[in-house]
């Protein structure tokens, strides 16, 4: 066995173990952040796409369309403004629909969406273009009063079957302090409060999804109207005390959106009347119809410009990375200055000296693109963590390996540039200067 | 030009040119503004000789020149510097470099040992320029380690004492079978039972691989040891007397 060149590059960077280990450090950091922002944009793309599942259209009456499609099929938030369940039939009845499935948001459960619909919902609907409903345990709702709890809440909220829980008029931090007071809090029709009247039971626990449907519990639009009439009939007579099916009235039979597929060739997904159902509903005023493929793409095309800009100042911080490199190694060049006259005498020319430099700036971005792949991966959980538990979007952190040998690749030829200018001052090396004292 | 010499100068002259990086601080010029110039200078075969001068003289200078590692003044034409046959001078760049790893051992005052590398690791270093099977260089390595009664091989030399050291820098310079071996001040860092140690090893090694010892040093004590020692001076003045 033989001494080589690699040997000797490798001897070099554990001499200066600090100065490798730190500047490796930069170069890890630098391509986890690419890999990390690189990869995020088609994970979160492939959840967005995912969760609108297999509907054509959604009809509500949100601001605009894309509002419609974060409220409705992401559960940002309530829609503000309901539509009538008479609506909602006319419109199943009109449109050359294959399903439609009614929604209705504004509850609440410990910081979790409570969404109101009908057992089409899981029978009709898919969460993924790909794949039906399955269920963990237990079964769908068949009777008022039961619930359905989504993988992602389940796990959050530690419910199971058979468990009693009390849904919480209103969302988001106003319902979160009524939840906690106990009380009624806010003012109107904002007035967050604990429909203490009505126990649900847990009858259902969904498997995951991957998408937004995980962290939402879902009851029955029964349930929600007979919750909903029981405040109506408290707020003019404060002596009540329960209400049934029989005192729900057309008023409180209200939902937030209609969730359409509309006809289609067997075995297709795409639709030859949607364009015309589109611009018929259009032009009956009143709804805001949304496509969510065109909506998710019109978000991300919004998010992709900011996208852009992170991908980019990561870019900036790889070259910076890259700068370090090239300092650490001139830094050390006085240091090393008699090393390299050491191999000239020894038979090594200036243009392998050269080379061992160069390839030593290589090792250091390739040892740094390496770790930077495995902080990456720890990085990508972390954010799909966050997006998980912020936006209920399941990501799947993956990384493309078009990508990351792309980004390693760029890295390691990153270093070796940076590593042109000591290569260059190895090569200028003065022998006899370097190994003074000679006379 | 004798056939069987390790070394062979003829016409040698070299200045810095004004302002030169590798000029020494301390290099003097002789007669015409030349540092060294050497009409004619021949080493045998396995023959050992002193080369002795004042500081600044161009001692350094012309082991330098001989190791290839400066070009002679090209303005004054051709000269050779002929080690076991071959013109250094007539080689240039990788080639050049090559021939001197494995042709010409060199021994530091300093030793000038590879950072970072254990001892064993510094004598491969040198023979991974050499000729020999690389499958061969562990062995080798570690065999001329134990005949120079380095007894750990893996140690860092930083960890040996300063005569191990210069054990590993004696055995680094004649790893590749050198035909000639220059050493510069060898003994300079070292006490008096250490230097003549340390020149005992030098010479007695140099003996047994046939390589030709030119070895520059002020040290007075060295003298008696050489039956061939050369004045800088004299050879520049006397070229005709030289090589004798």
């Amino acid at each position: 066995m033989a001494m080589t060149d690699f040997q000797i590059v490798v001897r070099s960077l554990t001499a200066r173990r600090f100065s490798t280990v730190t500047t490796i450090i930069t170069v890890a950091v630098a391509v986890a952040l690419m890999l990390t922002l690189l990869g995020m944009k088609d994970a979160a793309r492939r959840a967005f796409d995912r969760g609108s599942g297999n509907m054509h259209l959604v009809v509500s009456r949100d601001a605009s369309p894309l509002v419609a499609i974060l409220n409705s099929v992401f559960y940002a938030n309530p829609p503000r403004a309901p539509l009538s369940y008479a609506q909602f039939r006319q419109l199943r009845d009109e449109l050359p629909v294959e399903w439609a499935i009614p929604t209705q948001q504004g509850d609440s459960f410990r910081g979790l969406p409570v969404t109101a619909t009908e057992p089409e919902f899981f029978t009709r609907l898919r969460p993924d273009p790909d794949r039906e409903w399955r269920f963990a345990v237990g079964r769908v709702f068949r009777a008022d009063f039961e619930v359905v709890v989504g993988a992602g809440a389940a796990r959050q909220t530690g419910l199971r079957v058979g468990d009693q829980i009390y849904v919480t008029h209103g969302t988001g931090t106003v319902a979160a302090l009524a939840e906690s007071a106990g009380a009624r809090v806010g003012e109107g029709a904002a007035i967050a409060h604990i429909h203490k009247e009505f126990p649900f039971t847990i009858v259902g626990i969904l498997e995951p999804t991957g998408g937004p449907h995980d962290r939402v519990l879902f009851v029955n639009l029964h349930s929600s109207w007979i919750m909903h009439a029981h405040d109506r009939r408290l707020a003019s007579d404060p002596s009540v005390k329960t209400t049934g099916a029989a005192d729900v009235t057309d008023a409180d039979r209200l939902i937030t959106a209609v969730l359409l597929r509309l006809l289609t060739r067997p075995g297709q997904d795409v639709t030859a009347v949607e364009p015309v159902v589109f611009d018929q509903l259009r032009r009956a005023g009143g709804f805001t119809v949304a496509k969510p493929a065109q909506e998710i793409q019109r978000l991300f095309a919004i998010v992709g410009g900011i996208h852009q800009i992170f991908v980019g100042m990561a870019g900036v911080v790889l070259l910076s990375s890259g700068i370090a490199i090239m300092l650490a190694l001139h830094n050390s060049m006085e240091q090393r200055r008699r090393q390299i006259a050491v191999l000239r005498v020894l038979g090594a020319s200036r243009g392998r000296v050269f080379g061992l430099m160069v390839t030593e700036s290589a090792v250091i971005g390739l040892l740094g693109a390496l770790a930077g792949v495995g902080v990456a991966v720890v990085g990508q959980q972390v954010v799909a963590s966050i997006m998980r538990g912020q936006l209920g979007l399941v990501i799947e952190p993956t990384v493309v390996p078009a990508i990351l040998l792309g980004v390693v690749a760029a890295t390691v030829a990153l270093a070796a540039v940076a590593g042109l200018v000591p290569g260059v001052m190895a090569y200028r090396t003065s022998v006899l200067r370097s190994l003074k004292p000679l006379g | 030009m004798p056939p069987t010499a390790a070394l062979s100068i003829r016409d040698l002259k070299f200045r810095y040119p004004p302002g030169a990086d590798d000029a020494p601080a301390e290099s003097g010029e002789g007669v015409g503004g030349w540092i060294v110039d050497i009409p004619a200078f021949d080493l045998a075969r396995g023959e050992q000789a002193l080369l002795t001068a004042g500081s600044g003289a161009g001692k350094s200078t012309l082991l330098s020149l001989i190791a290839g590692l400066l070009d002679p003044d090209p303005s004054h034409g051709a000269g050779t510097i002929e080690v076991a046959g071959t013109n250094l001078l007539a080689l240039h760049g990788a080639a050049r470099d090559l021939f001197r790893g494995r042709s010409i051992g060199m021994i530091f005052q300093t030793f000038n040992l590879l950072h970072g590398f254990s001892a064993l690791e510094n004598v491969m270093a040198a023979l991974m320029f050499s000729a020999i099977p690389p499958r061969e260089h562990r062995a080798r390595a570690l065999a001329l380690l134990e005949r120079l009664g380095i007894a750990r091989p893996n140690a860092d030399p930083d960890r040996l004492s300063v005569g191990q050291q210069q054990r590993v820098a004696v055995a680094r310079a004649v790893a590749c079978g050198p035909a000639l071996v220059l050493a510069d001040e060898p003994t300079a860092s070292l006490d008096p039972e250490n230097s003549a140690n340390a020149m005992d090893l030098i010479q007695s090694v140099c003996r047994e691989s046939g390589a030709a010892l030119l070895c520059v040093s002020h040290d007075p004590s060295m003298a008696e040891r050489f039956t061939r020692r050369v004045g800088l001076r004299e050879l520049s003045a006397a070229p005709a007397a030289v090589g004798g």
